[in-house]
């Protein structure tokens, strides 16, 4: 009996890419599953509660306001936690192959997220929690009898552990991206484009630096104002300036919602020119693109704001500058780059590239859509009216939940080595933009008319649009449904094509040649890497030297008189807190940055990692005026409490110094933001 | 809810169908010469080549829509000055105005705060066109200049989530003839 194993080329991708294409190991193939399934599955519920909305708008079921709120809570928060889960696992999948990532940070982000969002799901349907995924402060405060004070607790420690997971996310990526290649500035590339070097790192890393940095400082403003709302469940007494709170509140959260997109794109780089068989090399003009989202994502936030008019104007002017300057390197870099990817190609029509190629489509209508809003006289005028649910719903629904089930498409075509019929795909697609377009042209239809977002109750006279997106809703349901059975069957052949491989049997009796399948071993063809941290954050004398300096310049905060003249306001009082955990940090950096004691200290990243992340929290919920004021009336316990500042700062020092050069420091200057900006937002 | 000849939303709402559709109809033409055959070199030296000219194009338009917006910012500045002021007051759910109506053609400084969350004061015209908005926001008194020249009952419809009833957050001004 002869049997020999039988590998024909992939059927799925074009046949130019194997030239360029790493073939992912399992470590890659099950974190990307793993994400992918459980973003999806929630996106997919998400979606559901959406359609229960939008029929109550049209008037076809009568849920009640309360239910309503608690629904469209749920529904903004699951969502972008959902597709956030989706696209962080797209991203570890195209990114593993040439940067070593740990996959034990992977698995701790995915626990600390899902979580998250069971923390919220239990806050809107048992709590009654409905003040909206951006929660403005202090609408959690006043919940009108709708939801009760546990469910405010639940709902922030829910979204805390969601940024808290995205943040260690990032870290990791940070931290291995800039070890990879070399420091900050060679990872971003501009050294390349400087003409210092002759390389630059491929695009997908380039992208994942960018978004790490950004999803740091989001997630460290998310903890500054969660913690801050968190406190406010156990001392009534602490009361927040409007304006901070939303400044702060937007800047996580439109950041959140963009970088799910950006996380996309990256993968988008990847998995695009697998089928158009051309390989997408990192050019000037990349590296310059990624250099201006890396300001236009952390800037273009404060759109939100353009009808709080004591924002400082210049600050809109520049918002509504950043909002249109994120368009360029979208329509010119990655959009651009892509079509003409396509063009010519010969492009290997499947479920997965349709709908990647579908998807880009979608992120430049929405974005229209969305810089057009950007405008302020526009936005005076169409400012929470639907219009914004159907831009952003455009390049969610349409470019990114696309792109997501793009994702699971590739990892199960791969897999299966086939696609879906011809016909399949058509009329799914044909559902899924049929459907798509029609719901988000009826809130466009409604913005124009001036129809308010987020009622429970349409204004008389325009139900019947609701009406109308409600169907077009079910069509696009029909349509997910449709590519869900359509991934049904290449899930199986991907689970058999990978358990078994298909042999060449002949019978030595009879001398008859038929295919067996038998079982397939462990494969593993490329070794994995080992994760390491690079250095300390303050690494030469100069820079010990700066944080000596540091030390002492923070000293002053332990001054009587500036302690005395802190007691005008609880915002200056708090920043004088915030002066004391700044002292700690930096002894904690000088001291962990010294060669003997880091010698001593040895690796320990995630001890590292849990004191950068612990510290500054604890140190936020105790600054709490019911915690520190009855301490103050002793002036031994009030010393005390000013030392223990510093202490947490001491441990997010200590701790920032073992992780790495780049992300150590960053690490250490984000927890000192976090406790400055939660000084700002307290009044 | 509606919109009239002249409203700058029907502009809005017709120049984005356009974009739009050109963008649709420019991804559908991608999509079938997808699928033929054309040499790396032929599409890099195309493609770059208007690359260049998309940047210019971008930045052009952003300079003016940037530039133009600018002369039409909605925030007003110094002291009412002749204007006639009225308080604007939002509070779950309720909307409390000082004067409450007004003659014709008077110049209005409206001066919006909230008593406990932050709400949207959205103001529609008579015929339920929405003029704009603006944020009314605890501890803070956002300053909005209007001129309305046309009489009748204006409403007031919340434009921020506010709670359980915001939907239902409404009241009116008045626009008496002189």
């Amino acid at each position: 009996m002869a049997a020999t194993a039988t590998t024909p080329p992939s059927q799925v991708t074009h046949p130019r890419a194997a030239a360029f294409t790493v073939e992912a190991r399992g470590i890659e193939r099950r974190i990307g599953l793993l994400f992918a399934i459980t973003g999806l599955a929630l996106v997919l519920v998400m979606g559901v509660l959406g359609l229960v909305m939008r029929l109550t708008q049209a008037t076809v079921i009568g849920l009640s306001p309360g239910w309503f709120y608690r629904l469209l809570t749920l529904h903004g928060a699951g969502m972008i936690t959902g597709v956030l889960l989706v696209t962080m696992g797209a991203l570890w999948y195209v990114l593993h192959p040439t940067v070593p990532l740990r996959p034990g940070r992977m698995l701790a982000s995915y626990v600390l997220i899902v979580a998250g969002a069971l923390g919220v799901v239990i806050a809107t349907l048992v709590g009654g929690f409905g003040a909206g995924w951006t929660f403005l402060p202090p609408l959690p405060f006043y919940p009108a009898g709708q939801w009760s004070t546990w469910s405010e607790s639940v709902f922030f420690v829910g979204n805390l552990l969601v940024g808290v997971g995205f943040f260690v996310y990032c870290l990791d990526v940070l931290e291995q991206t800039t070890t990879r290649y070399g420091g900050l500035v060679r990872t971003l590339g501009w050294q390349f484009l400087r003409g210092r070097e002759q390389e630059a790192p491929p695009p997908q890393a380039i992208a994942a630096t960018v978004v790490a940095i950004d999803g740091l400082l989001s997630s460290a403003v998310a903890s500054a104002i969660l913690t801050g709302l968190l406190g406010r469940t156990y001392d009534h007494t602490a009361a927040f300036d409007a304006l901070v709170a939303k400044n702060l509140v937007y800047f996580f959260g439109h950041s959140m919602a963009n970088l799910s997109i950006y996380l996309a794109a990256a993968a988008v780089y990847v998995l695009i020119p697998r089928y158009a068989g051309r390989p997408y090399e990192t050019t000037k003009v990349f590296v310059a693109g990624w250099a201006g989202s890396l300001i236009f994502i952390a800037t273009a936030y404060s759109h939100h704001i353009y009808m709080d008019f004591v924002q400082p104007t210049w600050a809109q002017i520049g918002s509504e500058i950043a909002s249109y300057g994120a368009l360029i390197p979208v329509a010119v870099v990655t959009i651009y780059s892509m079509t003409m990817l396509v063009w010519g190609s010969r492009y290997r029509w499947t479920l997965a590239s349709t709908l990647l190629y579908v998807g880009l489509a979608g992120w430049a209508i929405g974005g229209v859509g969305a810089v057009i809003d950007s405008l302020i006289p526009i936005n005076f005028r169409l400012h929470n009216t639907t219009w914004v649910v159907a831009h952003f719903h455009t390049y969610l629904i349409l470019s990114v939940v696309l792109w997501c089930f793009a994702f699971l498409a590739h990892l199960l075509e791969r897999n299966a080595d086939r696609t879906t019929s011809r016909a399949g795909r058509a009329w799914t697609i044909t559902l899924i933009l049929v459907g798509g377009y029609g719901l988000t042209g009826t809130w466009f239809l409604e913005g124009v008319l001036g129809v308010p977002r987020r009622y429970a109750v349409q204004p008389p006279g325009t139900s019947g649009y609701s009406l109308a997106g409600s169907i077009f809703a079910l069509v696009l349901a029909l349509g997910f449904l449709s590519l869900c059975l359509q991934l049904l069957p290449l899930a199986r052949a991907a689970w058999e094509r990978r358990h078994y491989t298909l042999v060449e049997h002949t019978d030595s009796w009879t001398g008859t040649r038929y295919q067996a399948r038998i079982t397939r071993g462990a494969e593993e063809p490329r070794p994995l890497e080992t994760p390491t941290s690079a250095g300390v954050p303050l690494a030469n004398p100069g820079q010990l030297a700066l944080g000596a300096a540091g030390c002492v310049v923070g000293l002053s905060a332990f001054f009587p008189q500036v302690i005395d003249a802190s007691e005008a306001s609880i915002r200056y009082h708090h920043l004088d807190h915030a002066g004391h955990f700044f002292v700690g940090v930096m002894l904690g950096l000088l001291l962990g940055s010294l060669p003997v004691i880091s010698r001593r200290l040895g690796e320990r990243p995630t001890l590292g990692l849990t004191a950068v992340i612990a510290a500054p929290t604890v140190m936020m919920l105790v600054m709490v005026p019911r915690f520190y004021e009855p301490l103050e009336r002793n002036t031994f316990e009030h010393a005390l409490f000013h030392l223990a500042m510093a202490t947490f700062g001491l441990a997010t020092g200590l701790g920032a110094t073992r992780l790495g050069r780049i992300t150590g420091r960053l690490a250490a200057f984000l927890a000192v933001s976090m406790a400055v900006m939660f000084a700002a937002a307290m009044k | 809810m509606s919109v009239h000849y002249g409203d700058p939303q029907i502009a809005i709402g017709v120049v984005f169908a356009v974009l739009a559709l050109v963008l649709a109809v420019a991804f559908l033409v991608i999509g079938v010469q997808a699928g033929s055959e054309a040499s790396d070199e032929r599409v890099h030296r195309v493609g770059y080549w208007l690359r260049k000219r998309w940047l210019a194009l971008l930045l052009v338009i952003g300079v003016l829509v940037v530039g133009i917006s600018l002369f039409d910012l909605p925030y007003a500045s110094g002291g009412p000055s002749g204007r006639t002021v009225v308080k604007v007051t939002g509070g779950q759910f309720f909307w409390s105005l000082a004067p409450d109506r007004v003659p014709v053609g008077t110049r209005i400084r409206f001066d919006v705060t909230s008593i406990d969350v932050n709400h949207g004061f959205g103001l529609y015209d008579p015929r339920g066109h929405l003029i704009g908005s603006v944020q009314a926001m605890p501890g803070y008194h956002n300053k909005l200049d209007l001129s309305l020249n046309q009489a009748g009952v204006y409403r007031i419809r919340c434009l921020e989530l506010c709670g359980l009833n915001h939907s239902t957050m409404q009241s009116t001004f008045t626009v008496t003839r002189p």
